[in-house]
């Protein structure tokens, strides 16, 4: 079985799920792939035993990161060029199976046009028109696109989807999010997550080489920016609050300071958000440690010291994080919002709270700190859900069987 | 009723004049473009209020590359809503948009967030079939095939802004994707027939040109002469007849000016021409090609004409067609899956496969030799067309279906055409 697997970063998704594929099924993965990524960084099996082939994108590509919302389809259309080009220029390559995914959309469009085997899309998520992803802050200054963006910016999936693309989709919240119609093509497989790594580890109490002090509790926040999606700045007003009431307690951050979803930079008016934030509130900051973007050992070891996570997110599509806090045996309170809710069962295997309600989010987590032994038995929960539901050991299999699948379907007529 | 369209009257212009005639509605229609005050309907300012927006960015450009298509659309789209957001049309009870291709109603609901919205949906563009595939897509650059599988975005943005879809033939229908069919509203859009006149046989003019007595007419209309509605297929057939007979005129009507988009390779030229210096016609005197002409002088044509040919391609019907059968002309036409929802072979009218070159020279002939015993197709076309084709056919279930969203849009059941609630 031969996948080729297409994504402008790398490794993304598919690295590991490749890897593994390799190495348990003996199958071949090629890569299409147009830059490494840092978010995670492909560890260096992934380097020496995939067949990665570059993906030229044009530079006023890259010299868009913020792409005016009318132009976001002319965007995609030419990642789909860039990659009919790819594999045009891979004349050996002939795969049972095309996966792939990108930021800028389903790149699959041209392929059609290169090649017969059935062509799969993770489909990552859908914008909602409304109450939803990046039009949940309310609480923010509104911005010109709000109304508009929804409208138009699903252009490219819809595309894919009505010319008969499958896909699938890593959470049952994230698949309901495309029209309905489409639901009968898209499954549910989730991407995995490496438990031996993300485990509860005991080893030096150190973070970003501060020694921290047995009696110190640690409160973690990760996220991939430190944005408004991801609920940063609630965090922070929840963190303040926290201090006030325990003098003991450490807030460990770890994000880069760009806004990768939404429109931040433009409802404050500043170029980081994360910058804003702390202009606009009376933080203690020696009680925070901003760690800046950190790799997933570092990330593993953050986690084991974590004696509460917050994870507060607007309804939109999961974090790798929250999964990791979990493996990790982290006790989790998360935001009252349904994709949060499919993975976390309250009371259960971790805890949820309505993300503006600063004060039982407060609440929350000053119980955590202040009876941990209670709260153990969630955490306990949060890292069996992992193993059972979105392991590695779980998620290969399922994959290999869908994709299998998939590579034995007839691709439907045009 | 807010109509919008990206010109005026367009496609809906017709619809809106007859709701307002016909139903005491009001009606405002934005438009980015207003054609020609004649060709306006007769309900202008009497209910029926024309507004016109304008459109920035890439849709002030007069071509855009293929990937610019949405935004293009989008511009539209915006315009427009600039307009409704600063007038705020009101009391209003439905929003009627036709995109084509240009997406003009897709903010309509940022404005009216309550009212429902129905779409005119005209064609859904195919990668591989359809329209001029057979013709351009041989030797076509991929940028070709990768231009059709994007070009249907903005449909497909107007089809998941919670619209009521609304085409006007099943054929329609059935090219969009299988995962919207169910939800479309197959109702023609109707046309005001032409008069069914009887057919004049001395003192014949058209265009300011006489038709000499005994002189058989052939006829062939489209907005522009172009491949798509088989103005190649005309020419080589009236090559054929002019060189069989000396008593028949060929009068090819549309603009030289190619204008449909879908014809990649003479978009904008003069095909017309460049078709003709290719294929040298035995009597070119006797090949009118009197560009555009008023709907009257349309009229006076059809009454003309012994034999109508309609030779398109796949694609949806013209309403010239229509036209011509409404006035009762015998209409050979090409065999293609559009045309069977509209005409029956031997009963109004012929059908004959599209290459079956010789048979369309004995069946014209045939018409052309006796057209009296072919009249009975020219009149049971102009009763068909009457009876499901005409506005007033068509469109009191397209009010009944509007009158049922705006009381209660969620009983009513668009899709289907029986008459519900009359």
């Amino acid at each position: 079985m031969h996948v080729l697997m297409i994504h402008q970063a790398f490794p993304a998704q598919f690295g590991r799920l490749a890897l593994e594929l390799q190495r348990r099924y003996g199958w071949k993965c090629t890569f299409l792939v147009e830059s490494l990524s840092n978010c995670p960084s492909p560890a260096p099996e992934m380097l020496t035993e995939l067949e990665l082939h570059p993906l030229q994108l044009p530079p006023e590509f890259r010299e868009q990161p913020l792409t005016p919302w009318p132009r976001s389809f002319g965007r995609s259309l030419t990642l789909c060029e860039a990659v009919y080009n790819g594999v045009q220029s891979l004349p050996d390559c002939r795969p049972d199976l095309v996966v792939a995914h990108g930021p800028d959309g389903m790149p699959l469009l041209f392929l059609p046009e290169l090649l017969e085997c059935p062509l799969v899309s993770y489909c990552e998520y859908y914008f909602a028109r409304e109450h939803c992803d990046l039009s949940y802050r309310v609480d923010l200054p509104p911005v010109e696109p709000a109304e508009f963006f929804p409208r138009t910016i699903n252009a490219i999936a819809l595309v894919n989807l009505a010319a008969g693309i499958q896909g699938y989709s890593p959470t049952r919240w994230q698949r309901d999010s495309f029209p309905a119609r489409f639901h009968p093509r898209i499954e549910v497989h989730f991407d995995g997550i490496d438990t031996e790594l993300y485990q509860r580890r005991s080893g030096p109490r150190r973070i970003a080489g501060r020694d921290i002090p047995d009696e110190m509790q640690i409160v973690t926040f990760v996220a991939r920016g430190l944005e408004s999606m991801r609920g940063f700045d609630i965090f922070m007003r929840v963190a303040q609050r926290v201090a006030r009431e325990r003098p003991n307690v450490l807030f460990a951050v770890a994000g880069s300071d760009r806004t990768f979803y939404g429109w931040d930079q433009i409802s404050v008016g500043t170029p980081h958000f994360k910058q804003w934030v702390l202009d606009h509130g009376d933080f203690d900051l020696s009680r925070f440690l901003f760690l800046g973007h950190i790799e997933p050992t570092e990330l593993a070891a953050l986690l084991s010291l974590s004696d509460v996570h917050l994870y507060l997110t607007v309804p939109f599509v999961l974090s790798w994080s929250l999964f990791n806090a979990l493996s990790c045996g982290c006790v989790v309170i998360g935001s009252d919002v349904a994709p949060v809710r499919e993975v976390i069962e309250p009371g259960v295997n971790g805890l949820v709270e309505p993300l503006f309600d600063i004060d039982r989010l407060t609440e929350a987590t000053l119980k955590v700190l202040d009876d941990p032994a209670e709260f153990a038995p969630l955490a306990a929960a949060g890292r069996r859900t992992i193993e059972e539901r979105y392991s590695l050991e779980v998620a290969i299999p399922e994959l290999k069987d869908y994709f299998e699948r998939m590579a034995n379907r007839a691709r439907p007529k045009e | 009723l807010l109509c919008i369209e990206p010109t005026f009257p367009g496609r809906l212009g017709g619809v809106a004049d007859w709701l307002v005639t016909h139903r005491g509605y009001h009606c405002w229609f934005y438009a980015a473009h207003i054609e020609p005050r004649e060709r306006w309907p007769a309900s202008i300012d009497r209910g029926l209020d024309v507004i016109q927006f304008s459109v920035g960015g890439v849709a002030r450009q007069p071509t855009v590359r293929w990937q610019q298509q949405l935004e293009r659309g989008l511009c539209y789209a915006y315009g427009c809503w600039e307009v409704l957001d600063k007038r705020r049309p009101a009391p209003l009870d439905l929003v009627l948009g036709r995109s084509a291709g240009l997406g003009s109603s897709l903010f309509a609901p940022v404005v009216q967030p309550r009212i429902p919205l129905v779409n005119f949906c005209d064609y859904y563009i195919r990668p591989r079939t359809g329209d001029l595939t057979a013709e351009i897509g041989p030797g076509a650059p991929p940028a070709y095939y990768q231009w059709r599988r994007a070009a249907n975005a903005m449909d497909l943005l107007d089809l998941e802004n919670g619209v009521h879809a609304w085409t006007p033939t099943a054929w329609q229908r059935s090219q969009y994707p299988d995962e919207y069919q169910q939800e479309f509203l197959v109702l023609p859009d109707g046309i005001d027939p032409l008069p069914c006149t009887e057919r004049p046989v001395r003192n014949r003019q058209f265009a300011g040109r006489t038709i000499p007595d005994g002189m058989r007419v052939i006829s062939f209309v489209a907005s522009s002469l172009d491949r798509l509605r088989g103005f190649d297929r005309f020419v080589a057939l009236c090559a054929d007849l002019l060189r069989q007979r000396r008593d028949m005129i060929c009068i090819a009507v549309g603009d030289p000016l190619v204008q449909h988009p879908l014809d990649t390779e003479f978009y904008q030229q003069d095909y017309a021409r460049q078709l003709l210096e290719r294929t040298p016609l035995a009597d070119s005197e006797r090949f009118w090609m009197p560009g555009q002409v008023p709907r009257s002088a349309l009229a006076q044509l059809f009454a003309l004409s012994d034999l109508h040919v309609y030779p398109s391609r796949p694609y949806p019907v013209s309403r010239s067609l229509l036209e011509a059968m409404s006035a009762g002309c015998v209409v050979l036409a090409a065999d293609e899956a559009p045309v069977h929802e509209v005409l029956t072979h031997g009963e109004t009218g012929l059908l004959l496969p599209a290459d079956a070159t010789e048979a369309w020279v004995s069946s014209a002939n045939a018409v052309l030799d006796d057209p009296i015993s072919h009249r009975p197709l020219g009149e049971s076309a102009a009763q068909s067309i009457r009876e499901k084709f005409s506005r007033d056919a068509c469109l009191p279930l397209l009010a009944d279906k509007f009158s049922q969203l705006a009381s209660d849009e969620a009983h009513c059941n668009w899709t289907s055409r029986a008459a519900e609630g009359r």
